[in-house]
């Protein structure tokens, strides 16, 4: 199977001195197409910053990143564009716009894509319907239920096709019930449109749903 | 999604429409104080203009025609009367004087043009079934002893009445005359009387007058005649454009030079104000815009979106401001004159001071680092 993210040697400081964190230490990591990962650790051992080098949101100290086979150079290259074109994120807190409907704010990645408005309007319709949400296209953020907004955000991070999401803590807001919704769909999304996906999680139950589990242990990568 | 920043500022519309709503009234303030020296400047010329002086005498030290007084001699009003240049006999004495009448009980502010009948100095025009003109002093020289009854002719704008009285230095003064309106700056009405009541009302019957004027002979040169008469040790000539300049820098522009350092200090208000509300709105947004970076916006992408804004938060201010500049003009007690190219220009310098300032605070906004995303709430 090709490797969609490799990392290699990735390291992550922050602080100097005697104040330095390794947040992420000579981090080898590997995964695959199509792979549903579930990442989980103690608090501070480093997850959501290795997702956030391996999403080109920081830029690692050392090491190497790959995405989809393409080495990847944070000083010459434009991130937001690897950012917008291969990686979609899903965040614990939804973060979606509130100003925006929830079709507006899955066309809004689109738009940043520079995809056209009608185009953007179809597939958005059709990746909340996907998700459930076909009754809810036109209701702003705080007139959905966290389940709903977490749906949005799945589908605005489908939106431009990425080859990998992110997800960080994605049902740490849920309670259990939305959560094995959450689940349920994220399994039927990853079956629909071959997406590979990463979750950072502390949630021991979504564990059966992964591929793999990677643990993280004091910015390490750690037997699981 | 060309829209997305029209739907964030519908979100947050009372900050924008206050934000607007600001520049507008900042934007007019402006305008308005520059319309108001706009009108004080044409009104200090009008007087000067219709008069069709074109030499302005005063005595040498005197601080020049307007400003200051100067003795009216026998032998200079014979001397100037036939003086090379000047149109024989057309020099005459002129009283220009501030003063503070009672009219109907009331204290208000009016200038007291003293001049001879049949001179230079006098209305551009008397209005027609509106009284006559006053009763001219008799003789030529100065006479303190001479008896002239107390009459004055109004500026029609006044609204007082052939017949009635108006006090003058603690004497009743009768009006006899309307003049066609012709204000001094700020809407200060001209009173018209003989030379010599004007005297004997405002400068304690002496043989004072502000200064002489004159006209040049057809075939002269106002600047070359103005020359020759300033080179005599005793007296100061001006011509009618330098005399305009002197009245404008006394009257206008040396009064408002705390108005002008206002309209500078209301565009950095302006400026500051969109800067501020800019800035402000960034730190609000800084989740907001953390995600779009996450999300893959670019750093053009976020200014983009924060630009559009501006531009149109400080192009909806402006336009409003020039509207409402218009409106107050119409609405004020004073002659305000704004001038259209002045006020487009004034839009432009507006324009450009909000958006420049909203674009620095905007800068903020490409500073954000997208990890953000990944803490807080929305």
């Amino acid at each position: 199977m090709a490797a969609i993210v490799e990392g290699i040697g990735l390291t992550k400081r922050f602080g100097t001195g005697d104040a330095t964190v390794v947040a992420v230490d000579a981090v080898d990591i590997r995964i695959e197409e199509s792979e549903l990962v579930m990442l989980m650790g103690d608090s501070g051992c480093g997850k959501t910053t290795l997702i956030s080098l391996l999403g080109c949101i920081l830029t690692p100290d050392d090491g190497e990143l790959r995405i989809d086979g393409e080495p990847i150079d944070p000083v010459n290259q434009d991130l937001s564009v690897v950012r917008h074109e291969k990686i979609g994120f899903v965040f614990q807190l939804f973060h979606l716009l509130p100003y925006l409907t929830a079709l507006e704010n899955v066309m809004v990645a689109m738009d940043i894509a520079r995809t056209k408005t009608d185009e953007a309007e179809s597939r958005a319709t059709e990746l909340l319907t996907q998700v459930g949400l076909i009754d809810r296209l036109h209701h702003r953020p705080a007139q959905l239920s966290g389940g709903e907004k977490q749906r949005v955000s799945f589908a605005r991070a489908l939106a431009n096709r990425p080859k990998i999401i992110f997800a960080d803590e994605p049902t740490a807001n849920l309670d259990s019930r939305q959560s094995d919704n959450l689940m349920n769909l994220i399994q039927e999304l990853r079956r629909e449109y071959q997406t590979t996906i990463a979750i950072v999680t502390h949630h021991e139950g979504l564990k059966e749903n992964a591929d793999r589990v990677i643990q993280m242990k004091d910015g390490r990568i750690v037997p699981a | 999604m060309k829209t997305l920043f029209l739907k964030d500022m519908r979100y947050r519309q009372t900050r924008v429409v206050l934000t607007a709503l600001s520049i507008t009234v900042l934007i007019s303030l402006i305008l308005l104080l520059g319309g108001i020296m706009n009108g004080m400047r044409i009104q200090a010329r009008q007087y000067v203009e219709s008069t069709g002086a074109d030499i302005w005498i005063s005595a040498e030290g005197s601080g020049g025609a307007f400003i200051g007084f100067s003795m009216v001699v026998e032998e200079y009003m014979a001397f100037l009367n036939s003086a090379r240049g000047l149109t024989p006999n057309s020099a005459s004495p002129l009283v220009f004087a501030q003063a503070r009448p009672t009219v109907r009980g009331k204290s208000t502010k009016a200038i007291v043009v003293g001049y001879k009948l049949g001179q230079l100095g006098g209305p551009k025009q008397v209005i027609a079934g509106e009284g006559k003109m006053f009763t001219p002093s008799n003789f030529e020289d100065y006479r303190p002893e001479d008896p002239v009854p107390y009459e004055v002719v109004v500026d029609e704008k006044m609204g007082l009445e052939i017949g009635e009285q108006i006090t003058l230095g603690n004497e009743k003064v009768k009006v006899v005359g309307k003049a066609e309106s012709r204000m001094f700056v700020l809407d200060t009405p001209l009173l018209f009387m003989d030379v010599r009541i004007a005297q004997k009302l405002l400068l304690g019957n002496t043989p004072h007058v502000n200064m002489m004027i004159a006209k040049t002979d057809k075939n002269e040169q106002p600047g070359q005649v103005s020359a020759g008469l300033d080179a005599l040790e005793t007296i100061e000539a001006r011509t009618l454009k330098q005399t305009l300049g002197d009245i404008i820098a006394y009257y206008v522009d040396e009064p408002m030079k705390a108005v002008q350092f206002l309209r500078v200090m209301l565009w950095l208000v302006a400026g500051t104000l969109i800067g501020m509300i800019t800035y402000v709105t960034m730190l609000e947004k800084t989740q907001e815009i953390g995600v779009l970076k996450a999300i893959g916006g670019s750093n053009n992408y976020v200014m983009g979106l924060i630009l559009k804004q501006v531009v149109l938060i400080s192009a909806v201010g402006v336009i409003l401001g020039l509207i409402l500049s218009y409106v107050f003009a119409a609405a004020a007690p004073i002659f305000v004159a704004i001038h259209f190219v002045e006020s487009i220009i004034v839009a432009c310098i507006s324009f450009v001071v909000c958006c420049g300032s909203g674009y620095l605070a905007a800068r903020k906004a490409i500073t954000v680092d997208p990890m953000i995303a990944f803490r807080g709430e929305i």
